[in-house]
């Protein structure tokens, strides 16, 4: 485990097939509030499941305070999880303690890229300090070498590392300084990487920029990729499998087309409605409109808590829903998953209900 | 109200030649003349440093302490009702923001008192702007909490900005800027900040409170979609200048303006099945950039020598369009299918 | 380098600069420069107005002031910078110290602190005086104990608010060691605070000295000090009205330059007493999280 292992080149296929990251039952409490109380949002995360192979980009989408930073941080261990285990290409990472977790962090297999640039890299140091710090911290790589790569990855990113090398954060545009945390990420040629809301702080023209540019390592180093992203559409761009987060749970995994084009839970079918869109007209009557998918005026109201998290917002919660369901396989839809009771049935309910609604 | 509507349409707002600089006489916004209706939604769209929230400050009297309008005319209202804001005084503006205009900005909590309930701030507005008793002031505003969506209005009346959720904040906020029924109302970025839900949700319920208050609507943002969803017209802003308007429809359909196409192949498009991630190449101008031509020319892909000869005019195109672009009778508009395919 | 190149730009800075380094310049050469023996009694020339002799005049035994102010630099500075050493090097580390090593450390570190704040400097130098003998270094150190909270604190007002930035976090991702995070993250957001602190305890501290030395206490007699002149000169008001005011002068001009650099050190470096301005968030309300949230960044 050093920061030289190769670039993987694509068509690992043995590879490929298993998970690089596998996250089994991670629960994450805030209960007791800390005096460190800026810590992420605050949202609890329970039982989350997520698997990442490599040279996969998963997409992890839902509102702010839905747990999907949560489930970030506590993957690379910034936040100690209550129950869960966090598995990394077969070791058990989530277990490591002190000098091993030390040791794996030096490895820079995982690398977290920060959702605002500005407050993740240092003020007072230049760019190339910034790219450079992770090998710094390591120390495995001569000073030459860490110089060569420091520009490499620059390159990768698409910056001139002449002409970025001695500015300080201050100095760069704003995709420019998420593309710089992006070099940092990957100047220890990680093999899997978490993006927290890469894009939600950059202008449209740079957005897709960075999206592409990940798309882009992705298959040159061949890296496992997690995108964290309120953002649909540009999710829908560039990855693979979706992961739905509602307060702290996930309720929807899949691939991304068939659950943003067929979503099997109600709330992730909210999500895709409420997206704005400019196609003019175009697929309005296939799709459903937000309107369907709320609970009609004087609906049986639900308690906060012990009932499926989605219970209160959701149009179609029944005597079943007073328990929380699990994160189940859907059928026939391979590698689908969604935690939802009547996850095959509502769509028929929703004629009925249409009608109701549009009479009102 | 008195509203009839098979004579001339009434006219909102009318800006004119509008010119905003910043500090060193940097020319922010330039040659912005636009109209809103009464009861029309208007999209202002362009990326940070497009000039558009310089322009919407300017109509709010809000520049910053730097800005200044150099040149051009803003007039709030029709007929006898004018009120000329053009270097309006103090005293014009106390008379017309809150009561004619009412806006709402991208964050909510800082426009809020944070040591006062939502209520009372609310309750506050209506009685020094409408002379309400203290009880009627009450009740209209439990009446206005109902009416902008928030569940148990009373209840909310009675709690304190940390205590909503932002999506609530911005929904209190609405409540208070259309509480004096204010003939225009301006949202500057108001659902940027807010999730693809609540978003949908309070640009629908702008939609709702047009209907109901017969407001106009002006609505600052970055994003396409948004105003696509939301405005009757549309104004593109790029480099300080509009450089397309239109009818919404009309303008995504077949924008004239390379810039417009641009941005149409970057925007959230609401086609999960697209692949593609389009790149405007380049960045946009820096404010007050002194350019000759085409202002997107750098980054245009059909620029030419024509395009940075001279200043570029922006072009009647008949039907309530035009666009500022050298090609504008040449360039066929790709179809949006092209662009999105 | 940056900083001081700032400062210079500022034009009460610039004056304070020059001030301070005039009487850094007398500290180091003020007793060879010295026109006269400071301690040589012109006796037939007891309590006399300024003249070409004696620019300054004489004192109540016949010592020429001017000398006298010039040698008794060094006593004053010396002792104040001796304090303000003492201060910072108990309370800087201990400030890094609490901010990052754990809560036992930490209320421990707060406690002593807190302890140390309630005890007024003078009476306390003048106990330990009195334990230790009358001598100015028993006099500095207790001084410098005394003000370590101050450093105490700022430092650690400042660590902490830089313990839960970013990239403080990101380094801890990198696998840092808190020693390399302190170092390359830590300490030159901490540096300005101290150096703004530190300008500031030093005038504190050569008021203290002064105080002392008015008070007979840290320097023995014939030594000259700005707070034994003071002292002495009060004795003679009815005949020498105007004399208090070279001192005094001299000391207020010190502690003014001072004062004036550590504000203007504040400005340039973006140092404040309290943490660094931390990331604006709106209300993170863990227990409201449910229904709707607000993302925390925004396109701008």
């Amino acid at each position: 485990m050093t920061t030289t292992h190769e670039v993987r080149v694509p068509g690992r296929v043995a590879e490929a097939e298993a998970s690089l990251l596998q996250v089994r039952g991670l629960s994450v409490s805030y209960a007791p509030p800390r005096k460190a109380a800026s810590l992420g949002t605050g949202a609890a995360l329970a039982d989350a499941d997520l698997d990442v192979r490599l040279g996969e980009v998963v997409g992890i989408v839902g509102e702010t305070g839905s747990g999907k930073t949560t489930l970030a941080r506590a993957t690379v261990g910034l936040v100690r999880p209550l129950a869960g285990s966090i598995e990394f290409a077969g070791e058990d990472v989530g277990a490591l303690r002190g000098r091993a977790l030390r040791a794996f962090r030096r490895s820079g297999q995982v690398q977290l890229v920060f959702q605002d640039p500005l407050r993740s890299l240092d003020p007072d140091l230049t760019v190339a300090d910034l790219v450079r710090e992770p090998l710094d911290i390591a120390g495995t790589l001569s000073r030459r070498d860490r110089a060569e790569r420091v520009d490499e990855s620059l390159r990768l990113v698409g910056l001139d590392p002449d002409a970025m090398r001695d500015r300080q954060p201050r100095e760069l545009s704003g995709g420019q300084r998420q593309r710089v945390s992006i070099a940092r990420a990957i100047s220890t040629r990680p093999r899997l990487l978490f993006c927290d809301e890469p894009v939600s702080a950059l202008d449209v023209s740079n957005r897709n920029l960075v999206l592409n540019l990940l798309d882009q390592l992705r298959r040159e180093l061949g890296l496992a990729v997690v995108i964290i992203a309120h953002d649909l559409s540009s999710l829908a761009g560039i990855a693979d499998r979706v992961a739905v987060f509602y307060r702290g749970r996930i309720v929807e995994q899949g691939p991304i087309h068939e659950v943003l084009e067929r979503p099997a839970h109600p709330y992730t079918a909210l999500l895709t409605a409420s997206a704005p869109s400019v196609e003019p007209g175009a697929g309005q009557s296939a799709r459903l409109r937000p309107e369907q998918l709320v609970p009609p005026a004087g609906s049986r109201p639900w308690p906060t808590d012990g009932v499926c998290v989605f219970a209160q917002r959701c149009p179609f919660a029944h005597d079943a829903c007073t328990d929380q369901p699990a994160l189940l396989p859907i059928q026939r839809a391979p590698g689908r998953l969604a935690a939802c009771h009547v996850a095959a049935s509502w769509r028929d309910r929703l004629g009925g209900h249409q009608a109701e609604r549009e009479s009102a | 109200m008195s509203s009839q509507p098979d004579h001339q349409p009434r006219r909102t707002l009318e800006v004119t030649d509008l010119q905003v600089s910043v500090g060193d006489h940097l020319v922010a916004v330039q040659d912005v003349s636009f109209t809103i209706g009464r009861g029309e939604s208007v999209g202002l769209v362009g990326e940070s440093g497009s000039g558009k929230t310089l322009t919407c400050r300017a109509v709010l009297g809000l520049l910053p302490a730097t800005g200044h309008v150099d040149r051009g005319r803003i007039v709030l209202g029709d007929g006898a009702d004018t009120v000329e804001l053009t270097d309006a005084k103090r005293g014009t503006w106390d008379r017309v923001r809150g009561l004619r205009l009412g806006a709402v900005f991208q964050d909510p909590t800082s426009y809020l008192n944070p040591s006062l309930t939502v209520g009372h701030q609310l309750a506050e507005q209506l009685r020094v702007k409408r002379r309400l008793s203290r009880r009627d002031a009450h009740a209209r505003s439990v009446e206005l909490f109902a009416e902008v969506g928030l569940r148990d209005p009373a209840g909310v009346f009675h709690q304190y900005p940390h205590q909503l959720s932002g999506g609530m904040l911005q929904r209190v906020l609405i409540a208070i800027a259309v509480s004096c029924e204010p003939e225009l109302l301006i949202a500057d970025e108001a659902t940027t900040a807010l999730d693809v839900v609540i978003q949908a949700e309070i640009l629908g319920l702008l939609r709702r409170l047009r209907e109901t208050h017969q407001l106009s609507l002006l609505l600052v943002t970055h994003d396409l979609a948004v105003v696509a969803e939301t405005c009757e017209r549309i104004l593109v802003m790029y480099g300080g200048q509009i450089v397309e308007s239109g009818p919404t429809e009309e303008v995504l359909r077949s924008p004239r303006h390379p810039y417009t196409q641009a941005l149409m192949g970057v925007a959230t498009i609401g086609n999960w099945q697209r692949r593609k991630l389009d790149v405007i190449p380049g960045q946009p101008p820096a404010a007050g950039a002194e350019m000759p031509g085409c202002r997107f020319a750098p980054r245009c892909a059909y620029a030419s020598a024509r395009c940075v000869a001279g200043a570029v005019p922006l072009t009647d195109l008949g039907h309530e369009r035009s666009a500022r672009c050298v090609l504008v009778d040449d360039l066929s508009a790709p179809s949006v299918q092209e662009v999105s395919a | 380098m940056k900083t001081l190149k700032a400062l210079w730009r500022i034009p009460s800075a610039r004056l304070a600069l020059l001030v301070l380094a005039a009487i850094a310049f007398l500290a180091v050469f003020g007793g060879a420069l010295a026109p006269h023996d400071p301690l040589k009694q012109y006796t037939d020339e007891v309590l006399q107005g300024p003249s070409s002799a004696h620019w300054l005049g004489t004192d109540y035994v016949g010592r020429d002031v001017l000398s006298r102010l010039m040698a008794g630099t060094r006593l004053s500075v010396v002792g104040a910078l001796e304090a303000v050493l003492i201060g910072a090097l108990l309370g800087v580390p201990s400030g890094l110290v609490s901010a990052w090593l754990g809560p036992r450390l930490e209320w421990i570190t707060l406690r002593i602190s807190d302890t140390l704040v309630i005890l007024p400097f003078t009476v306390f130098a003048i106990a330990v005086a009195g334990t230790l003998g009358n001598g100015l270094q028993q006099a500095m150190i207790a001084i410098g104990v005394l003000m370590s909270p101050i450093f105490y604190r700022v430092t650690r007002a400042a660590a902490i608010g830089l313990r839960r930035t970013q990239y403080v976090e990101a380094a801890e991702l990198m696998g840092a060691t808190e020693w390399w995070t302190l170092r390359k993250h830590i300490w030159s957001k901490v540096l300005p605070n101290v150096a703004v602190t530190a300008a500031q305890a030093m005038g504190a501290a050569l008021l203290v000295v002064a105080s002392l030395a008015f008070l007979g206490l840290g320097i023995t007699p014939p030594a000259p000090t700005w707070g034994g002149m003071l002292s002495a000169d009060l004795g003679y008001l009815s005949q020498q009205p105007w004399a208090p005011i070279f001192p005094a002068l001299l000391m207020m001009a010190t502690v003014g330059s001072l004062n004036l650099l550590a504000d203007s050190m504040r400005d340039v470096t973006g140092a404040t007493t309290a943490p660094r301005r931390r990331p604006r968030r709106t209300t993170a309300r863990p227990e409201k999280q449910s229904r709707e949230e607000q993302s925390d960044v925004v396109p701008a």
